[in-house]
């Protein structure tokens, strides 16, 4: 009889509620976060931390913004994950086609980081916290889902406006809205983010998103929207609020540039990315990527990305130091001298190496005083701002007679040749080009194989094949 | 005369036993042959000697010649003796006298069951005659593997049972084979079936880890019904392994000796370094001169830029003979490699307690050089009955294994890129080191060329790799039995495992790698735990004609798994390699995961006259992987059989023994998914301000928690025959099984901010056949032929899939795997290869192709499958599938005398392979090796080629590395897959051994491959991605991508000999 009891108890103890109800013992559960300040606290951290996978070296803003454009070329890259070398060659052929897995990859790492963002501004509509750390925290999300957007709208033009979580059923039918109502979205964005964000010097660390970063965007925005009155004003707020004091020019441009703390957030910052080299951080790999591929020599292997083409290389003025502040002309293998063109403002030659790959300190910049002051002349039509830019490499001014004006006859030329060498490698030119409706013809006169179809990515196919409400874009 | 030799002491083991046997005062002999009606001999025939005033009581059994011997019986009696043995009826002697020192012989004829439908199978949670038997079960008995040589006992049965698919998906040593059993029933939760050894039930198991000699017999559970016993984990079917136990009488002494060797026959054939030159000058000028007008193939280097891809060795244009035929890295890789196994076990026990004790050391060289695997495996079986109504057992193993094992993990594992290096370079270089990369090397000339080498030695003897592994399974039971007919069982088990991996890459590899790498230490750990204790009452009886049972029963399981990962780097030197010599961390984590099963079940069944059966089973099952709400499920089943022979309308058929109908129909689940499902889990993340490491948090998977089981029904009839004096058995089978609430792994738009989300969603069938055939073609004493013959068809069809419901797509690496609804689960889709087009006029003849992308002669026709006259994704199209239309087996066995030769062939007809080697091989990547057929490759108009193979181009644009048929080959093969010929040594020769058996053999496995797959073995294609995470070990192959060889590990050619004794 004695079985029977302890069948009894086996039964009894086994029947226990609990013995089903496993939480997980390695990975912290949604179902109890997003509640308190902390919580919401590491969430924006991680909102942040999409900003390493959108401006990743091998992200869409960098091949997007230099590999399509005539700044920057590959020779020989090698495949990643589920992209393989001709998916990216194809960027900078412009064969680009709706089964580029590059594209896919780029739309899919698009649409997870703005997920990442819309999260925390969905989640603590409804949570019970301070009034005034809500609305901060949401203005800081809103400014990053308007940079993305920006770069989103500028990529595949119209786009679904997702703002908060969406279930699957929705995603699997949402159509596409036309550009103008994306352009509408970060406007709004821009302008709830620069009313509530605080000012640059009041921001909780550098690194975080300030009312002169949303301003600053919001003026380029309207740029690309052509609005230039709009453009003016706002752009001014910010040189007028700030400049000189919180924003200014570094006195040396070679100041902008290297691993050491001391360069970054410095007052030239107006949005800047913030890495920390060395092995279980977050670090930035800009210097191997655009090392030349497999040089096995300066860098530990080398990824050949953005590599710099002669036709940037020569656009420098004579007696430019920003040329030779950016550039290397070739690199020592042994004792032989390979000669080739790649970018070193993100050198880091003490990097440790982490799995094969130098774990830099590098920050990036994404808006810095300089460019809001070519912003400015592009918005006011007055040269004064890009002369400044000028006078800090010593340079001859603008309608000065040192000026090459016979290469560049007009402003407007003026300041996209200016943009081009102050910039230069920063993910900006092919948006510069865009922006100012000069791609077609610029990159055409270099034998790019474009047209006005080609201004756009295709809608990934298996995106399209899964929603046929996105359409595709023309010509693909 | 064999006491004799021991006295001669020249066996000590046998000198023990004999110590056993304690002298008797007056003995005597008896000496007896058993044999069937035939008066052929019958082996393993148990009998029991027992004096029935004084209840002494001896047993043994008869050996290979049907002879069985008591050597020291006391005088007096009367005895009687019971002669008992599977299949046969049971005989008792009675009535002897034994006299002093005279020996008494007997001869007895057993008579043969019909079908021998006494024998008893194994099912779930207790056994049935094989007559009562009511669903799919199909019982495979040690006899039928014992001299295979595998480690692993599926690879021994692969291709003998319809219905069963075995795959031996990757050749290395202790690399288990895929187990399908009747298709496949899920796409993205796990299709392995469920283990059950000696009770204990386990989800992804190894079976390596079971001594194949330790194994009684093997029970697989094909249809729902029979399966459904074990409710939400019987979807994909059950296994059931029991071991040995010792039989009464005499402790028998098993001793096994084999020695194998294993060599790669089947090799991939590759360019030689002459052949690779001229294809890399080709592909290299088609890319320069393509590259804008004006451009020669003649031109030089120096006007080429630093294009690597348009620049050419010089040496290679004027003197490639110097580097002669190159380096095969296939002999540099691959060697014959020895095995030994040795296996002793001892069994026996008297009516009231038996026992196995066994031992087994493998030691196998692998095929890939530096590989080995070793195993030991201890076992102890013990059942004792303490009481007249209670019985306790305990079953123990343990398993340890040392081994390594490079090449399984496909795209970059040592075997994948052998077949990529370059053949121009030496296995060393003149400073004796591996690569080009050396840069005191004359070979390092070749490093601004874009040439490509992974030294099979920088992946093998440069980098240090031991994984052990060690597993413990444990059961105890008792069995009481309070009154008649009532039996109560209580059982414990525990599984522990316990791995260790060490993992070392010394600095720069020697040099052999595509990089320069520093140092790096690995050690990883895994820990599991898993328990089940089960209490069942069950209940037989029978009244007259009828014939009852009944058992309910109650379990509860659970498993903890942990892991824990530690990688460092910076080194000072090579010397010591544990993690502690190192400078600096990269990695160091800790994992642990959960889940637990409680579950009733229940099965009743009702027999009338022995001739109609039925049978119900239901089990109730709550999962922790499963949402809150839904985690609860019920698995029911009902199944019955008509034994119509034993009507008496039949009884005037004589050439019918028996035919038995069987219909079933039950419903059964899968819950191989991972722990956590239903909880959208979290995980961190960096971000850095004012140089402060910032922790950030993420939701890293969508949360589901409706989550619950996908459930399979299925509808099951089979016919038992058996024809001409049971000379032809017959069984045939036909299934419908609809898999519903499929836990899909559903991709989503990414709009969504994730890429899949776990969803019980959409509908699969699969419909199938199978045949089995058993023929006594001949049965002469001296002569016997037997066949046995199995196919078996399955159809599988999706029947509905998630929102809309849009295909699943899965894009890996160029492949495409398109599971839509109307079609088989994951068929490849791309473009229709057209061959080559050789002109321009046959450019412009044909479709338009998308902006961008130009088409040259020499380059790729793709079909244009809409007929727009363009190009575009809609032209892709069903290219084929993994699924084969049907699998068979045939085996021959002849017996002449004490000879036996057997051969058996296997075949798959009807499936596709994605040769995703051909992204390296197939076409020009970067300068890797390719393929010899690829010799005949487009060079102009006036030199073609074969028309089907594309010209190479070292920058190519159009639609070269596109997926298309290209990539796919015909998967079906016919392998001769074993040859055995065994000889037992004559009684009258053995009987002056200290042997009562003595059997020597040589077995040869995977003899022959017919096949024109381009790749090592059209077997080994399937891609396994994807880790448990609780176990870290198991691969877990999805259904998505089944289909894609990735470079995976040949099976070799196997020849062992061996040698069996008994005593």
């Amino acid at each position: 009889m004695r079985i029977y009891i302890i069948f009894a108890i086996m039964v009894l103890a086994g029947c226990k509620k609990s013995f089903l109800n496993l939480t997980p013992i390695s990975n912290s559960n949604a179902n109890n976060f997003f509640r308190t300040r902390a919580d919401f606290d590491l969430a924006v951290n991680n909102a942040y931390s999409t900003l390493h996978t959108m401006y990743n070296p091998q992200g869409m803003i960098s091949y997007c913004g230099e590999l399509l454009s005539d700044n920057a070329t590959i020779y020989t890259v090698a495949g990643t994950g589920s992209v393989n070398a001709n998916d990216k060659y194809a960027f900078r052929d412009y064969s680009i086609t709706a089964t580029n897995n590059q594209v896919n990859q780029f739309w899919n790492e698009a649409w997870t980081s703005l997920y990442h963002v819309n999260i925390v501004i969905d989640k603590i509509q409804d949570a019970d916290l301070d009034a005034g750390y809500k609305t901060g925290v949401i203005a800081e999300m809103r400014f990053l889902r308007a940079l993305y957007y920006y770069a989103m709208v500028q990529l595949w033009g119209d786009l679904p406006l997702i703002t908060k979580p969406i279930p699957a059923g929705e995603a699997f039918a949402i159509g596409r809205s036309p550009q103008a109502e994306v352009y509408q979205l970060i406007v709004d964005d821009l302008k709830e983010a620069a009313a509530n964000l605080p000012a640059p010097d009041r921001v909780a660390a550098p690194g975080r998103a300030s009312k002169g970063a949303a301003k600053t965007l919001l003026g380029k925005v309207y740029l690309a929207m052509g609005d230039k009155i709009a453009a003016a004003q706002v752009l001014m707020e910010v040189y007028n609020d700030y400049g000189g004091k919180q924003y200014d020019l570094l006195p040396h441009y070679g100041s902008l540039w290297g691993p050491e703390n001391s360069k970054k957030n410095t007052k030239e910052s107006i949005f800047e990315i913030q890495y920390k080299g060395g092995a279980n951080n977050p670090f930035s790999s800009y210097w191997p990527a655009f090392a030349p591929f497999e040089n096995f020599s300066i860098t530990r292997f080398g990824g050949g990305i953005n590599q710099v083409t002669d036709d940037l290389y020569n656009e420098y003025e004579p007696g430019d130091v920003r040329r030779d502040t950016s550039f290397e002309l070739g690199y020592y293998k042994g004792a032989t001298w390979i000669a080739t063109k790649f970018q070193k403002k993100w050198k880091d030659l003490d990097a440790p190496i982490v799995s094969g790959v130098e774990a830099c300190n590098n920050n990036f910049i994404v808006l810095r005083y300089a460019d809001l002051l070519l912003l400015l002349t592009e918005a006011t039509g007055d040269a004064q701002y890009m002369n400044r830019v000028r006078a800090r490499v010593g340079l001859p001014l603008y309608g000065t007679p040192g000026y090459p004006s016979v290469k560049y006859p007009t402003l407007e030329l003026a300041l996209e040749h200016e943009r081009r060498v102050e910039l230069a490698m920063e993910f900006h030119r092919w948006f510069d080009l865009k922006r100012t409706n000069r791609a077609l013809t610029v990159l055409a006169a270099k034998g790019k194989p474009i047209n006005q179809d080609r201004l756009l990515l295709p809608i990934p196919q298996i995106a399209t094949d899964q929603n046929k409400n996105l359409g595709q874009n023309n010509g693909y | 005369m064999r006491f004799n030799l021991i006295k001669s002491g020249a066996f000590i083991a046998l000198s023990l036993l004999s110590m056993a046997v304690t002298a008797q005062q007056k003995t005597s002999v008896v000496k007896g042959l058993v044999q069937n009606n035939n008066n052929m001999p019958l082996q393993g025939v148990s009998v029991v000697i027992r004096n029935t005033t004084n209840n002494f009581t001896s047993g043994t059994s008869s050996d290979s010649s049907g002879v069985f011997t008591f050597s020291r019986i006391p005088s007096g009696g009367p005895y009687s003796f019971t002669f008992s043995m599977v299949g046969y009826e049971s005989q008792t002697l009675t009535g002897y006298q034994i006299k002093d020192d005279v020996t008494l012989s007997l001869i007895v004829n057993l008579k043969a069951l019909p079908g021998s439908l006494d024998q008893v199978v194994v099912v779930g949670y207790g056994s049935q005659r094989k007559k009562a038997v009511t669903g799919s079960v199909v019982s495979v008995g040690f006899d039928q593997f014992k001299d295979r040589s595998f480690a692993n006992v599926a690879q021994s049965i692969e291709g003998t049972v319809a219905g069963v698919n075995i795959i031996t998906t990757q050749g290395a040593p202790g690399f288990g084979p895929t187990i399908r059993v009747r298709g496949i029933n899920s796409i993205t939760a796990g299709t392995n079936p469920l283990f059950v050894v000696d009770g204990m039930a386990m989800e992804n198991f190894d079976l390596n880890i079971i001594n194949p000699q330790d194994i009684q017999s093997i029970e697989i559970l094909k249809d729902a019904a029979s399966a459904a016993i074990y409710g939400s984990r019987g979807a994909n079917g059950v296994i059931l392994i029991t071991t040995k136990l010792g039989k009464p009488g005499k402790p028998q002494m098993n001793l096994t000796y084999e020695h194998g060797l294993q060599k790669v026959v089947r090799r991939v054939k590759l360019m030689d370094a002459q052949e690779w030159i001229r294809y890399y000058i080709d592909a290299r000028n088609n890319a320069w001169v393509a590259s804008g007008p004006g451009r020669s193939a003649s031109d030089p280097n120096s006007v080429r830029g630093n294009n690597k891809n348009y620049l050419i060795p010089e040496e290679f244009i004027t003197d490639p003979g110097k580097f002669g035929k190159g380096t095969d890295w296939q002999d540099v890789m691959f060697r014959t490699a020895q095995s030994k196994n040795m296996q002793v076990s001892i069994s026996g026990g008297t009516d009231k307690a038996q026992y196995l004790f066994s031992a087994g050391y493998l030691d196998q060289d692998a095929v890939l050089i530096d590989n080995f695997y070793k195993r030991l495996s201890l076992r102890t079986n013990i059942r004792q009955k303490i009481l007249d109504n209670l019985t306790a057992g305990l079953n123990i193993s343990f398993t340890g294994v040392h081994n390594r094992t490079d090449g399984v993990e496909g795209k970059s594992d040592v075997i994948s890129l052998g077949l990529q290096n370059d053949p121009i370079f030496p296995v060393y270089n003149e400073n004796g080191n591996l690569g080009f990369l050396d840069p005191n090397s004359e070979w390092n000339r070749f490093a601004s060329f874009g040439v490509q080498l992974w030294h099979p030695y920088s992946l093998i003897k440069y980098a240090d790799k031991l994984n052990k592994f060690y597993n413990t399974i444990a059961g105890g039971y008792v069995e009481y039995k309070p009154i008649h007919d009532i039996t109560f069982r209580s059982s414990i088990n525990a599984v522990l495992t316990q791995r260790n991996y060490n993992w070392f890459w010394r600095t720069n590899a020697g040099y052999g790698y595509s990089s320069l790498l520093p140092a790096e230490g690995r050690y990883q750990t895994y820990s599991n735990l898993n328990w089940l204790t089960e209490n069942s009452l069950s209940y037989d009886k029978q009244f007259g004609d009828h014939s009852i049972g009944a058992l309910v029963a109650y379990t509860a399981q659970k498993q903890r798994g942990d892991t824990s990962q530690q990688r460092s780097t910076n080194y000072p030197n090579d010397l010591v390699q544990t993690l502690n010599a190192a400078g600096t961390p990269i990695l160091s984590t800790t994992t642990a995961g959960e889940w637990s099963v409680l579950s009733w079940l229940s099965r009743i069944s009702y027999s009338y006259k022995d001739r109609y059966f039925i049978n119900g089973t239901i089990r109730r099952d709550g999962s922790s992987r499963f949402g809150e709400t839904t985690r609860w499920g019920y698995f029911p089943s009902l199944s019955a059989g008509w034994l119509i022979s034993d009507e008496a309308f039949m009884q005037n058929v004589s050439f019918i023994n028996n035919l038995k109908l069987r219909v079933s129909y039950g419903v059964t689940g899968n819950n191989q998914i991972p722990n956590y499902g239903p909880i959208s889990l979290l995980e961190g993340s960096k971000y850095v301000y004012s140089d402060n490491v910032a922790n950030g948090i993420r939701v890293a998977t969508i949360p589901n928690p409706h989550l619950k089981w996908e459930k399979t029904n299925q509808f099951n009839v089979g016919v038992d025959l058996a024809l001409f004096n049971n000379r032809l058995n017959v069984t045939a089978e036909v299934y419908n099984s609809i898999t519903r609430d499929l836990l899909l792994n559903v991709p989503i738009p990414i709009l969504t901010g994730f890429a899949t989300q776990l969803t019980n969603i959409g509908k699969i069938r699969n419909r199938g056949l199978e045949l089995s055939l058993s023929s006594k073609n001949l049965v002469q004493p001296e002569f016997r032929w037997t066949t046995d013959f199995n196919i078996s068809f399955n159809k599988n069809k999706v029947l509905q899939l998630g929102p809309n419901n849009a295909p699943v797509i899965v894009e890996e690496w160029g492949s495409r795997f398109v599971t839509a609804v109307g079609e088989p689960i994951s068929n490849y889709e791309g473009y229709i290869f057209d061959g080559v087009y050789n002109n321009q006029n046959d450019i412009d003849k044909g479709p338009k192709y998308p902006a961008g992308m130009v088409i040259t002669p020499g380059d790729p026709r793709v079909r244009d499958v809409d007929g727009n006259g363009i190009i575009d994704a809609n032209d892709r199209t069903t290219l084929g599938n993994a699924q084969p239309d049907f699998m068979a087996g045939l085996t021959n066995t002849f017996t002449y005398k004490n000879l036996e030769l057997s051969f058996m062939l296997h075949g798959v007809f009807g499936n596709e392979i994605v040769n995703q080697q051909t992204r390296y091989n197939k076409f020009w990547n970067d300068s890797r090796n390719a393929y010899a057929a690829i010799n005949n490759y487009w060079r102009s108009e006036q030199e073609p080629g074969d028309g089907r193979t594309f010209k190479p181009n070292a920058e190519y644009k159009g639609m070269q590395t596109q997926f298309s048929s290209y990539w796919v080959e015909d998967g079906s093969f016919v392998r001769i897959r074993n040859i055995r010929l065994s000889y037992t040594i004559p009684q009258h020769l053995a009987s002056k051994t200290p042997f009562r058996n003595l059997r020597v053999y040589v077995n040869a496995e995977n003899v022959h491959v017919f096949s024109n797959y381009l790749g090592f073995d059209p077997e080994n294609s399937m891609y396994s991605t994807g880790t448990d995470a609780a176990t870290a070990n198991t691969t877990f192959p999805p259904g998505l991508m089944v289909g894609a060889d990735y470079g995976s590990y040949p099976i070799p050619l196997t020849v062992t000999f061996g040698v069996k004794l008994d005593l």
